[in-house]
């Protein structure tokens, strides 16, 4: 009886770590705040593509990043540095409002959220696409996966499905790594279901204040000889004005 | 022994899942990052780096017309052409709020008939402007600047400094004689604010204008072709849904011009899009007889034919379209493009069976050259569609292009295809085949020009 006892105590106990679990939505929420600095940033992204195992093609951006205070979006303006055949070409995505600007033809020409989801700037999107706001996440379960650095970590599987119309991707998978909540790998879906992307974060280092991956390795799902891995380089805090997220700025932009 | 068994249940129920291995195709996925991945070495910082600087050699073969509905005024050109380019585009920071810009194409032809240097080297500034960020966000600018308004593809009406700006290039395709073409000396005062922009231009009348057809000095920075004229412009963008509005109004010659442009996305792969622009004008035809009055080309006395008013009515110029595009990284454009100035059915009729009589055909080409030089639809309908799709069948640097401009009343045609394959980072080879299609008596079928291929090599510094 004694027995029975200290076998309820200990499965009350169990159940109510059980209940403590966080719910998917609040795990991403957590990775959310963990992965993005508080305030707006710029950030240096090199983007080297890798095809047939080799390194092929290289790209320098420069990100200014600043969360919409309406949509709480992230608003993201590139400006790319390399290669030389795309220096001085700019993109905006601000919400559903997108554009892109060529300083040869000093035209502004507006994209759709799907050519946001093409070209290898938008490989910058699974790093500051917003999980909590845009995606109502399910918890599948735990498992155990190889990390890129193939370090078995244990991590919460995650569904996310879209849940605004500003949500780029119609669904993700993530797993997260427990404690830690570090985004370990994510798998990117199109509106039909296609995989599009695999991502692998790691190298995570402390970056002003907050906790992120300073590489992420892409797979292009739908040409799996395509690898490009995303370095990030020269983080720091900006201000940005919120008059910066519009055409009219693009050709406006100045680098220090 | 069965409390134990109930206690093992109990736990079994009561607690967390444990961490079960995912499954083996998630792990596989690893298998996919090349071993290269690991040994690269961290990016080291670096400069911001400079401008865009370019060689580019277009050679071109062309196949012309033998028999014209309207004779041909001039001789026929050469079959082949080579053009070697230098082209910049810079801008230095000359004081925490003061920047230069510059750009510029230096180009030597090769063809047969030309002359040496006057025909063969040309140099086109086409800016060379400084910035001054007079207050955050607020910027004054002087100097010759390439500015466009617009977001339409195939015509922009509300481009209002589009007229004799072009520079030679290796495509025909409306969006590459957009990037090559000359700014418009002008000043200019831009207030950015949240959701929009307030902006006012000025550009003064430098020349007298240069005739069409005229051959300039290689060096001549031609402001008698984009500042002939007084102009002023102000131009107003603001938040409204997600319409992205833009209004314009010009004023140059006594002629006051309205303009709008609107683009919305329709779903997630359409982008719609509307641009308007309308004041008083004359047809295309008095405007050009008085244009080459005006320069010399045409003698004084010259009939305005066919026998049409030159008094000036409310004229709409519009484009509207929408691109779509696919997972598969094509785009499709299709475009609606109206010019209440350019040539009726009836005007066209007109213009075969004067231009018939070999005395009056040069003052019928000089129409439509008036009409080309000024980037303008020779005809009141027409439409534009173009398609591009990237890497196609997954190759890699890899892109297809097509484009048509079509004459809504005869069908007639001008398309081109065109491929561009990326060597390198430092590399670009483009080719481009280029054809017109319809009968003697059609737009694009009375043209000198049937068909040409042009191939482009292109090394970025």
């Amino acid at each position: 009886m004694r027995n029975v006892l200290i076998g309820f105590a200990v499965a009350a106990v169990l159940a109510a770590g059980a209940r403590a679990e966080p719910s998917g939505q609040q795990i991403i929420a957590q990775v959310n705040t963990s992965r993005t600095p508080g305030h707006p940033f710029r950030v240096t992204d090199y983007l080297t593509e890798y095809m047939n195992g080799q390194p092929h093609d290289t790209m320098r951006i420069v990100v200014f990043v600043k969360q919409n205070r309406e949509t709480q979006e992230y608003d993201n303006l590139i400006k790319y540095l390399e290669p030389a055949r795309d220096v001085g070409k700019l993109i905006l995505f601000n919400g559903t409002n997108m554009w892109f600007y060529d300083p040869s033809s000093k035209a502004s020409v507006r994209i759709s959220p799907q050519q946001r989801l093409l070209g290898q700037a938008s490989n910058g999107d699974v790093a500051t696409v917003n999980l909590a706001r845009d995606y109502s996440a399910k918890l599948v379960g735990e498992e155990k996966l190889l990390d890129a650095d193939r370090v078995n970590r244990d991590c919460w599987h995650l569904d996310l499905k879209a849940a605004t119309d500003q949500a780029v991707y119609s669904r993700v998978e993530y797993w997260v790594e427990k404690g830690t909540y570090r985004q370990v790998k994510g798998k990117f879906y199109s509106d039909s279901g296609r995989l599009l992307k695999i991502a692998y974060y790691h190298k995570y280092e402390k970056l002003l204040g907050s906790d992120m991956p300073t590489e992420t390795i892409v797979i292009d799902a739908v040409n799996q000889n395509l690898v490009t891995t995303m370095a990030v380089s020269d983080l720091r805090n900006q201000e940005i004005p919120d008059s910066w997220f519009q055409r009219d700025f693009l050709p406006r932009l100045k680098l220090d | 022994m069965r409390h134990g068994a109930v206690i093992l249940v109990l736990l079994a129920a009561a607690s967390p899942a444990a961490a079960q291995n995912a499954p083996q195709e998630e792990n596989s996925d690893l298998n996919l990052i090349p071993g290269a991945v690991e040994k690269a070495p961290p990016p080291a910082a670096q400069p911001a780096g400079h401008g865009k600087y370019f060689l580019e050699d277009a050679f071109g073969l062309y196949s012309f017309r033998g028999s014209f509905a309207v004779p041909y005024p001039s001789p026929t050109p050469s079959r082949w052409a080579d053009r070697l380019s230098f082209d910049m585009l810079d801008q230095w920071t000359l004081a925490p709020r003061l920047t230069a810009s510059f750009s510029d194409r230096l180009s030597v032809s090769e063809a047969d008939g030309i002359g040496f240097p006057e025909e063969s080297v040309r140099n086109d500034p086409r800016e060379a402007y400084l910035t001054w960020e007079a207050l955050p966000e607020t910027y004054l600018e002087a100097g010759r600047i390439n500015l466009r308004y617009g977001v339409a593809y195939g015509f922009n009406p509300t481009d209002f400094f589009r007229a004799r700006t072009s520079v030679a290039q290796s495509s025909a395709d409306p969006s590459a004689l957009r990037n090559n073409r000359l700014g418009t000396a002008m000043i200019r005062a831009q207030r950015i604010f949240d959701g929009g922009s307030l902006e006012f231009v000025y550009a003064p009348k430098l020349h007298t204008p240069a005739p069409l057809y005229a051959v300039a000095d290689p060096v001549d920075p031609k402001f008698d072709q984009t500042n002939d004229a007084d102009r002023f412009l102000f131009a107003y963008s603001f938040k409204l849904e997600e319409f992205s509005p833009q209004v314009l109004i010009t004023h140059e010659s006594g002629r006051t011009r309205l303009g709008l442009n609107l683009s919305h996305p329709v779903g997630d792969s359409i982008i719609a899009y509307l641009s308007w622009a309308g004041g008083a004008a004359p047809g295309v035809t008095a405007d050009a007889i008085a244009f080459g009055k005006r320069t010399g080309t045409l003698p004084s006395f010259a009939p305005l034919l066919p026998p049409a008013s030159t008094s000036r009515i409310f004229r709409n110029e519009i484009s509207a379209g929408a691109s779509w595009t696919s997972e598969y990284n094509v785009t499709v454009m299709a475009e609606y493009n109206f010019n209440q100035a350019g040539f009726s059915k009836d005007d066209w009729r007109n213009w075969f069976a004067i231009g018939a009589d070999p005395v009056l055909a040069p003052e019928m080409w000089y129409i439509r050259g008036y009409a080309s030089d000024r980037q303008l639809p020779m005809s009141r309908h027409q439409a534009f569609a173009d398609i591009s799709w990237s890497e196609p069948f997954d190759i890699e640097n890899f892109s297809l292009s097509g484009f048509a401009l079509g004459n809504l009343s005869d069908g007639s045609t001008m398309c081109q295809v065109g491929l561009n394959y990326d060597i390198s980072d430092t590399w670009s080879l483009g080719a481009y085949l280029t054809g017109s299609t319809g009968g003697k008596r059609s737009e694009w079928g009375s043209m000198s020009n049937a068909a040409s291929a042009i191939v482009s090599l292109v090394r970025y510094l």
